[in-house]
């Protein structure tokens, strides 16, 4: 049954949908290369290199993406869907790492109609601990950026600096940070760790509920 | 225009999203740019840009009296380690393991493939000598010494 209730987005706390956080309490990360199910090749590289910092400023102590991804590779891990296979535990034993973060971009679309463009970029992230194997913490972070000319004035005149504008901002856009924009989006659920302010006092931040629903129209 | 307003916008949300706070907890500069220039074109040039920005990240951060964010001690360490240069890359690492307690494990790992690197009898071809292919898939194998 659809109900009117369903059509209002219903908003929980962290402390509510992330317990386990608190719990475990992890105070380092380690950030994995993500699974690219995207159309667009350069997703993965966007993201990678704009995740770091967004985690850093959630207050845990990230490893470093580019150093332990090549040790990653040196251990003959070059796939992500290799890292799977590897018991969480190994990432403590060998980083030392609390926690582990697994990122899958569902979405890099880049969508061009002459006149407006739009670009959207859609994350879901997992973190997992590494001594106990339970999920902590999960969330989607989907942003879309009007990559449009804009208003260029009336007239056919306007419609073609409008179409230029555009053209232009998409061939040109530098997309870093759009990516990194996604990446807050997506962590600004996450239970704040030891270096921030915060730390341990964000349990009743409140933000939209993902969980679906019943009744809900997708 | 766009790019001020988006600019704006960005940093708003970014506020907003890490709290508001009178002093910025890190700074990373340019960090983003350059290790995607890296990634993407893999040249000589954007290697050293890079290496550039870590350098600046650094002596920014001590400027404004904030912490060098996690990470960039150790990526520029391990650039010169990979630079052959495995004796000034140790203080790196020292240093992330000394800001970061949680990283101690790896930066020991890290201080120890330096030294091996850098010891006189080393004529291994791997490019971590001292560590064993698939360490990670052996179980049971302890791998700090």
């Amino acid at each position: 049954m659809f109900s009117l209730y369903s059509c209002v987005p219903k908003t929980t706390t962290k402390l509510q949908e992330f317990p386990r956080m608190y719990e475990e309490s992890p105070l380092s990360i380690l950030i994995l290369p993500p699974m690219n199910e995207s159309t667009a090749a350069d997703a993965k590289e966007y993201y990678s290199t704009t995740i770091q910092e967004p985690l850093t400023y959630t207050g845990y102590y990230t490893f470093s993406y580019p150093l332990t991804t090549e040790l990653l590779k040196m251990e003959g891990i070059y796939d992500s869907e290799l890292l799977a296979d590897i018991p969480l535990a190994k990432f403590k034993e060998y980083f030392g790492a609390d926690a582990v973060l697994f990122t899958t971009i569902k979405k890099w679309d880049l969508c061009y109609m002459v006149i407006a463009s739009n670009l959207t970029v859609s994350i879901d992230c997992s973190l997992k601990s590494t001594s106990t194997n339970r999920e902590l913490w999960k969330y989607n972070g989907t942003v879309v950026i009007d990559l449009s000319g804009g208003n260029s004035g009336g007239g056919i005149a306007g419609l073609i600096a409008s179409a230029i504008v555009t053209a232009v901002n998409t061939a040109i856009a530098d997309y870093v940070p759009y990516a990194r924009q996604a990446n807050y989006r997506a962590l600004h659920s996450l239970p704040y760790g030891k270096y921030h302010s915060r730390y341990n006092k964000d349990q009743n931040i409140e933000f939209t509920d993902q969980t679906p629903q019943e009744g809900r129209t997708q | 225009m766009k790019k001020i307003i988006f600019g704006a916008t960005f940093g708003f949300l970014c506020l907003a999203i890490i709290g508001c706070a009178e002093k910025r907890m890190y700074y990373f500069g340019d960090y983003s740019q350059t290790l995607y220039s890296l990634e993407k074109n893999q040249t000589e040039d954007s290697l050293v840009a890079h290496q550039q920005e870590l350098k600046k990240i650094i002596t920014e951060s001590g400027k404004q009296n904030t912490p060098v964010p996690p990470g960039i001690y150790a990526e520029l360490g391990f650039i010169l380690v990979k630079n052959n240069q495995p004796k000034e890359a140790i203080p790196f690492f020292q240093a992330e393991a000394k800001q970061y307690p949680e990283s101690s494990l790896l930066m020991k790992r890290l201080v120890q493939m330096a030294t091996t690197r850098d010891a006189p009898e080393s004529n291994s071809d791997s490019p971590i000598p001292g560590a064993k292919q698939g360490q990670l898939e052996n179980k049971g194998e302890s791998i700090e010494k």
